[in-house]
């Protein structure tokens, strides 16, 4: 994998729109010693102006979808949307629930999709992989 | 640099405007590596409050009358009945003085000093 067109790392911002916290744990699970992405740079950001990549989780409650749109329309381009967990996908087992307007492609434009209950960090380390080489071809473009 | 010798170095014009411009040319740097490709005019140059609105200057600053609610809570009845007679309008000051003075006048006739 070419990763020199990005000349900094990637960072991440990770924005919960009702999730159960069980996707948010296995992102901080990434962040932990046995997996430690922050090696490769991977780390998590507080800030959307400062993120190349949106970690995405929970089913998009009716309250989060403006803030969502909003987060996502402050992320500097280029930029990747990672939806993590099923809740996100697909609305998981609250997909019948009246308060729900997810799924959060239907808000804003993903790239990529982590299926799981919660999905393993290896999974989503792998998607972040995924991200970096999509940056990477834009912005050799 | 023999101005920071001289024990007056806090106070000397030189040794501000030295500061000064290794404060601008640090400044300066640091914001030559910021991000540069953000889109003008749009939401990327908004504030970022946790994906909240920002809303309008007026709303969002806590003014200085603010530290003082529980003092005007507890002075309520003491303000309000106070706040009444300040209309604004000058006429109604004059009165007032007018009938002060008199007020004082006859007390002072009726204690026997003037």
């Amino acid at each position: 994998m070419n990763v020199s067109a990005i000349k900094r790392a990637l960072w991440a911002y990770h924005i919960n729109t009702g999730s159960c916290n069980g996707c948010d744990i296995e992102i901080l699970a990434a962040l932990t010693p046995r997996y430690d992405v922050e090696r490769f740079g991977i780390m998590l950001v507080g800030s959307p102006r400062h993120a190349d990549v949106l970690l995405v989780t929970g089913p998009v409650a009716r309250q989060m979808a403006p803030r969502l749109k909003r987060v996502y329309e402050q992320t500097p381009d280029p930029k990747v949307v990672i939806v993590v967990g099923n809740c996100g996908s697909e609305g998981g087992v609250f997909y019948e629930s009246y308060n729900l307007v997810g799924p959060a492609d239907q808000h804003i434009p993903v790239d990529i999709y982590v299926p799981g209950c919660p999905p393993r960090p290896e999974a989503i380390i792998e998607a972040v992989a995924k991200a970096w080489v999509k940056l990477e071809k834009a912005a050799e473009k | 640099m023999s101005i920071l010798g001289l024990g007056y170095s806090p106070w000397s014009p030189i040794f501000w405007l030295l500061a000064f411009v290794v404060v601008t040319i640090m400044a300066y740097f640091f914001r030559r590596r910021g991000q540069k490709k953000y889109k003008k005019d749009t939401a990327q140059t908004k504030v970022f409050l946790c994906g909240e609105e920002v809303p309008e200057a007026k709303q969002r600053h806590i003014r200085a009358h603010n530290v003082y609610w529980g003092f005007f809570e507890t002075m309520k009845e003491y303000y309000e009945a106070n706040m009444k007679t300040h209309t604004g309008i000058i006429n109604d000051y004059i009165i007032w003085f007018l009938v002060l003075i008199a007020i004082s006048a006859i007390i002072l006739f009726i204690v026997g000093i003037v």
